[in-house]
């Protein structure tokens, strides 16, 4: 599943030969690379400026002209079921991508280079829980904790901490916990579990990541450290850039979210429905599957009445960590390596943290 | 890119505006959101025509305006394992403004191409602005569970006019006390057609808590329609609430109007 989002990402010549390049390889070998990298640098700006806009207005006209054609695609149902459900995990998604977007470029521009590594806690074992804690005070949905951690990773921040703090805002912060317990009413207990389950879940993730991660697997994050110059210049150019970036890998959350959802029949799911491992993997698969937004789980989880409470909490902890749409927007913005590696562990982890805290609490 | 990228912004915040504007958005997300649309909608906006006006201005492609040119020193990233063989992308990276800036240049252009991908529903919303989920969902989704909660409700007291009301309601009045609480006052519900069965047809309507993407709709029967209108029809209906419908709420219609899509079509 999560190789899907493989052949949409392109693979740069370039990022490899970095990527290849070994600590014991001479300055001057890469200072080679260096002038070979320049040199399409600079074909590019002799081009006219205006062909990318030329470009979008071809594309503009030539959908225009198509439209007929268009038209009787929407006539079979499931093609129209699969472009509302596509154009509504975009537009859901947009306000919430504008704001992860606007604090990432805010980062980029006004928190001084160095100033995190200097202000935040070196050792993992500190940093990352206060960071997994401090997801708490990001309200939104997981759309927007993508380009902030990204920026954090950046500026210097521990890169540990920062994918915990990506895990945990989506989870934790108190307009999701507040939807949960309104689509819970009458069970605080669950409430407490998601919040648990989540900060632990974070929390491993991100011990685990500093134990054996690879950091250098977030090839994209740091290669994106932002612009420099005149603070306001810095983030238009940094948030004009993360808009496009984030944008274009969650579009293609979105269509692979929307193709499961309307080729995959749920009926699937329902078949082992009730209690036990089998139904709190189906979950989490139904979660991964759907995408759906973390302000939103908690209602389609009070739904599957049909599962026992433990697997309900594992899709609310596994939804807003892992999911087609957030697998693109992680390889987008770290890498699509670290993307392959970091999901599966973090599966692996919220469904370990979700089954035991929902028997010690549901 | 950074005046296409400029275009590209300034087309998906005027989409998004238009969607606030003329109301389709609840075809897709829900009515609240309306308000948070058009502030990302104006944001967009504006940072794409500052995007444009500063690419076409003289200092175009100033190094500002190409991310990660200038940064050289200071603040990198410190690989807290030291060594590895990975090392490498931080070794070249961090020290040598040119090499982020030359990894850069390729990765900006390569990311920036995934930019393009936001014309995708662009176009989709401006050319065919796709429907409300129909009954095509309905057999597929996990339905609503109604019984779930245990709902107790007031009783309805009967009066000229009919009481409008959700299919969700109407379900859960009918779980109660066995639909103790119509009082046997007339009922008024709005859904779509999905589906004939003997004696009548199925009426459905949506649940949403977010988006389209996590609908799950509320089912009901309706009998007693003179005809049965086209499948995925809006319909009003008019009726009184009939016992002995089993798992599935039966509805006695006296009167189905046929009417257009509502501007929030789910509940």
């Amino acid at each position: 599943m999560f190789m899907r989002t493989d052949g949409y990402i392109p693979v740069r010549s370039s990022s490899r030969e970095v990527n290849e390049a070994t600590p014991v390889e001479s300055r001057r070998m890469q200072a080679e690379r260096r002038d070979r990298r320049e040199q399409p640098r600079h074909r590019r700006a002799a081009r006219p400026v205006d062909a990318g806009i030329a470009l979008v207005a071809l594309v503009v006209v030539a959908a225009a002209a198509l439209r007929p054609l268009l038209d009787h695609l929407l006539d079979r149902p499931a093609v129209a079921h699969w472009a509302t459900v596509f154009v509504a995990i975009t537009v859901q998604a947009m306000p919430f991508l504008v704001l992860g977007v606007v604090i990432s470029a805010a980062v980029a521009a006004f928190v001084p280079a160095g100033f995190l590594p200097r202000a935040l806690p070196r050792r993992p074992a500190l940093a990352v829980p206060l960071a997994a804690a401090a997801g708490a005070a990001l309200p939104g949905c997981e759309c927007g904790s993508v380009p902030i951690a990204g920026r954090l990773i950046a500026r210097g921040a521990l890169p540990a901490a920062a994918l915990a703090f990506l895990l945990s805002a989506p989870a934790i912060n108190p307009v999701v916990l507040t939807a949960t317990a309104v689509a819970f009413p009458g069970r605080p207990a669950v409430v407490v579990a998601r919040l648990l389950a989540s900060l632990l879940t974070s929390t491993v993730v991100g011990l685990v990541w500093a134990r054996t991660g690879r950091d250098e697997l977030l090839e994209r994050a740091y290669r994106h450290r932002g612009a420099e110059g005149p603070p306001l210049a810095v983030l238009l150019s940094t948030a004009q850039h993360d808009l496009l970036q984030a944008g274009g890998f969650l579009i293609v959350g979105a269509a692979t979210a929307a193709t499961l959802q309307t080729v995959v029949p749920r009926g699937i799911i329902d078949a082992v429905a009730g209690a036990g491992p089998l139904a709190l993997l189906a979950l989490a698969g139904l979660a991964v599957v759907m995408a759906i937004c973390s302000e939103a789980d908690a209602f389609v989880a009070a739904s599957l009445t049909q599962f026992s409470l433990t697997a309900r909490l594992g899709f609310m902890v596994v939804g807003p960590m892992v999911d087609v749409k957030l697998v693109a927007l992680q390889a987008g913005t770290f890498g699509r390596r670290f993307a392959l590696r970091f999901a599966p562990l973090t599966l692996v982890v919220a469904l370990v943290c979700s089954a035991l805290v929902g028997r010690w609490l549901l | 890119m950074s005046a296409a990228g400029g275009l590209i912004s300034l087309l998906v915040g005027t989409v998004l505006l238009r969607l606030v504007v003329t109301g389709t958005y609840g075809r897709y997300v829900r009515v609240g959101m309306g308000p948070w649309l058009a502030v990302a909608g104006v944001a967009v906006i504006a940072l794409g025509l500052v995007t444009l006006v500063r690419s076409a201005g003289p200092q175009g492609g100033a190094p500002v305006d190409r991310e990660g040119t200038g940064e050289s020193q200071g603040g990198g990233p410190v690989d807290p394992e030291g060594s590895g063989e990975g090392s490498a992308v931080l070794e070249g990276g961090v020290p040598a403004g040119a090499q982020v800036d030359g990894a850069d240049g390729d990765g900006h252009h390569g990311d920036s191409r995934m930019g393009w991908l936001l014309l995708a529903p662009i176009a989709a919303l401006l050319l065919v602005a796709p429907p409300t989920l129909g009954s095509f969902g309905v057999d597929r989704g996990t339905q609503v569970n109604i019984r779930a909660g245990g709902a107790v409700l007031p009783p309805l007291h009967p009066g000229p006019r009919p009481i409008a009301m959700t299919l969700l309601e109407y379900g859960q009045r009918a779980f109660d006390h066995d639909g103790a609480s119509f009082n046997g006052a007339a009922v008024q519900l709005t859904g779509f057609v999905a589906g004939t069965e003997p004696g009548g047809f199925r009426l459905a309507r949506y649940q949403i808590a977010c988006c389209a993407a996590d609908a799950a709709p509320v089912v009901l029967r309706v009998v007693g329609a003179r005809s049965v209108p086209a499948r995925d029809q809006w319909v009003r209906i008019t009726g009184n609430f009939q016992p002995g419908g089993g798992e599935i709420p039966l509805l006695a219609a006296s009167n189905v109007v046929e009417i257009r899509a509502p501007e929030d079509p789910y509940e």
